[in-house]
């Protein structure tokens, strides 16, 4: 009985002193969880609800001379207090007609000429973010269509100069304005090709030319076929920039069994004038079908055993389909009414006519046991000379 | 009947100390916490994320000063190529999109100006200069020769570290060289509308080859800078 008060005793102080403990802990700490992406960027500080892609890029239609107030938010995730450049340059268009910022080196001469930073420098501690305004003042004799720019947020830092070639990183938000008027939209399929890599795989190249005056995105669709069922699907949706020309690498696996595929290319894009970008208007689509090119590859290994076993098999049952219709050829040709006599047995009368057993009972259709009466009237192979 | 009170009552403080244990672990260990007031309140905060690039280890822990080395070549009398990779397992190329580029993005690499040469300390030579015989000066304004070829086609992109995300959507560029006022940047990945708006991608072996004019000096400090660029689109 003593021990049973002891271990109660020991047990009760035990709840009481972790109840102590936990409730130090919670009523001491006012814990605060930081759950952060690293890096250090921006984004758009005042996104429009009717339109989901100015969370992530500033889009405006503004008229000739009118200036707009803007606001980008900077932000830095890392773990350091970091000193970060803002600037606004010209865009420029990358290999494959892919938007791309323009180097704070180079001189600007359109949008990023356009933009006003109310600062140019932020010095951010860890895991905090900054607005800073901006306006973008359209000049009187800005050309219809669309122009864009970026503003990038790029760290100032001392660059660590060593033998090779030396990286920074810097993040663009696309500025893009729309100059009403006589807007374009057209595009037009300019090629396709698939080009062969060495370890089996293929690239998928197709280009698409924007004739308009403002960007379009553009529905990519790569459709593979093999015995004339969907076996593979590339592509995507995305934006061709003014008056240039896209092109796209889509990677296709060696397949596993060898043979001829086809791959049709076709692009859809919303029909209209008065489209934003990044808002859907649920027009009818204008739909571009471009070349089929059809393409033999090699099968894998295994897929080679595979198929070399099943065509083994396949040209071993044509074998037997052939051999058993020339059996039975012959045999409805050649083989004559035998009266069976008495002691003869199927087994006897296989020996004496040199054919299995087997095919005399089938030929015969006689069933197990097999047992010929006397008097009964088989097919037999002709009696030899 | 005493054995069994006391076995249930071990057990009952094997209990106690490991739910505390397990409390106290997952209270210290959940993040950075501050000792601020004297309420029991928990608040969490999820900082908005930031479309970004960088070059990680394979841990996706960021490398304090990432380069390219090119493969070593020797003084020559005649036009020869270097070669490198970009993006390696220990120096991948990375990016993150957290939400924050749902229209797409675009992943580009130039020099840090379009009149950018390879420097050393004595005779420089050019890294966007259309020659079209190798190493030869073009028509660009420097009198260097000398072109950088940058191709993303064969090399292999992944997922980062989200394990639900995929790289449908996610596009590599051609081949492609640089050529002052016409490819002063080339692109190394796109993300199409539909890439995922929470994810994260790396890209090994991206094919660097450059042309070195022939008779250029022997040097072991030639360096240029690259600028990697991620934009919203």
């Amino acid at each position: 009985m003593a021990i049973f008060d002891y271990k109660k005793r020991q047990s009760v102080w035990s709840y009481v002193v972790a109840s102590i403990v936990l409730i130090g802990i919670f009523s001491l700490i006012d814990s605060i969880l930081a759950i952060g992406y690293g890096g250090i960027g921006g984004r758009p500080a005042y996104p429009r609800s009717d339109n989901p892609r100015t969370e992530s890029i500033f889009v405006h239609t503004l008229e000739p001379g009118s200036v707009q107030e803007e606001g980008v938010l900077i932000l830095n995730n890392t773990d350091e207090q970091k000193t970060l450049l803002v600037y606004a340059v010209d865009s420029v268009v990358s290999s494959g007609g892919v938007f791309a910022c323009q180097q704070l080196s180079e001189s600007k001469k359109d949008v990023g000429n356009w933009i006003n930073l109310a600062k140019s420098e932020v010095t951010l501690d860890s895991g905090t973010n900054e607005i800073i305004p901006f306006t973008i003042t359209v000049p009187s004799n800005a050309g219809v269509g669309e122009q864009n720019g970026c503003i990038v947020i790029q760290e100032k830092k001392q660059e660590e100069v060593q033998t090779g070639v030396n990286i920074s990183f810097r993040t663009g938000l696309r500025v893009l304005i729309t100059i009403p008027g006589e807007i374009v939209r057209d595009l037009e399929i300019i090629g396709f090709d698939i080009e062969l890599l060495d370890d089996g795989r293929r690239l998928f190249q197709p280009s698409v030319r924007n004739l308009g005056n403002v960007s379009i995105d553009a529905d990519v669709q790569i459709v593979t076929r093999f015995f004339n069922l969907n076996y593979a699907q590339h592509g995507g949706k995305f934006p061709v920039l003014r008056n240039e020309t896209s092109d796209w690498n889509f990677e296709l696996q060696k397949p596993f069994w060898g043979g001829w595929y086809q791959s049709s290319f076709a692009i859809e894009y919303e029909k209209g004038l008065d489209i934003e970008i990044g808002k859907e208007t649920g027009n009818e689509k204008i739909r571009l079908e471009g070349l089929s090119i059809w393409f033999f590859s090699t099968p894998k290994p295994i897929a080679l055993a595979i198929e070399l076993v099943i065509l083994f098999l396949i040209g071993f049952s044509g074998f037997l389909f052939w051999f058993s219709k020339k059996q039975n050829k012959w045999i409805k040709e050649n083989w004559v009414e035998y009266k069976v006599k008495t002691g003869e047995d199927i087994n006897s009368l296989a020996g004496r006519f040199n054919v299995s057993w087997k095919l005399l009972a089938k030929t015969n259709k006689i069933k197990p046991p097999y047992a010929l009466k006397k008097g009964q009237k088989i097919k037999t192979p002709p009696a030899s000379k | 009947m005493h054995k069994i009170i006391r076995k249930l009552l071990g057990k009952f403080n094997i209990i106690t100390a490991s739910m505390a244990t397990i409390l106290l672990i997952s209270v210290t260990g959940m993040g950075t916490y501050v000792l601020a007031s004297g309420t029991s309140e928990f608040s969490q905060t999820i900082n908005v994320g930031t479309l970004a690039t960088d070059i990680v280890d394979d841990s996706y822990v960021t490398v304090g000063s990432p380069g390219i080395t090119m493969n070593s070549a020797d003084f020559s009398f005649a036009c020869q190529t270097a070669t490198s990779t970009f993006g390696t397992a220990t120096e991948q190329i990375y990016v993150q999109n957290p939400d924050a580029a749902d229209g797409g993005w675009t992943l580009t690499i130039a020099a840090t100006a379009t009149t950018t040469v390879w420097d050393s300390s004595g005779t420089d030579f050019d890294f966007n200069d259309n020659d079209g015989t190798c190493g030869a000066d073009g028509a660009d304004p420097d009198s260097l020769g000398g072109q950088m070829t940058i191709d993303a086609s064969a090399a292999t992109l992944a997922v980062g570290a989200c394990s639900s995300c995929v790289t449908t959507d996610v596009n590599k560029g051609a081949s492609d060289a640089f050529e002052q006022g016409t490819t002063d940047d080339i692109t190394l990945l796109t993300g199409a509308i539909a890439s995922d708006d929470i994810g994260d991608w790396t890209l090994q072996g991206v094919s660097i080859s450059q042309t070195i004019p022939g008779e250029q000096p022997a040097a072991s400090d030639y360096t240029i800078s690259l600028i990697l660029s991620i934009a919203t689109i």
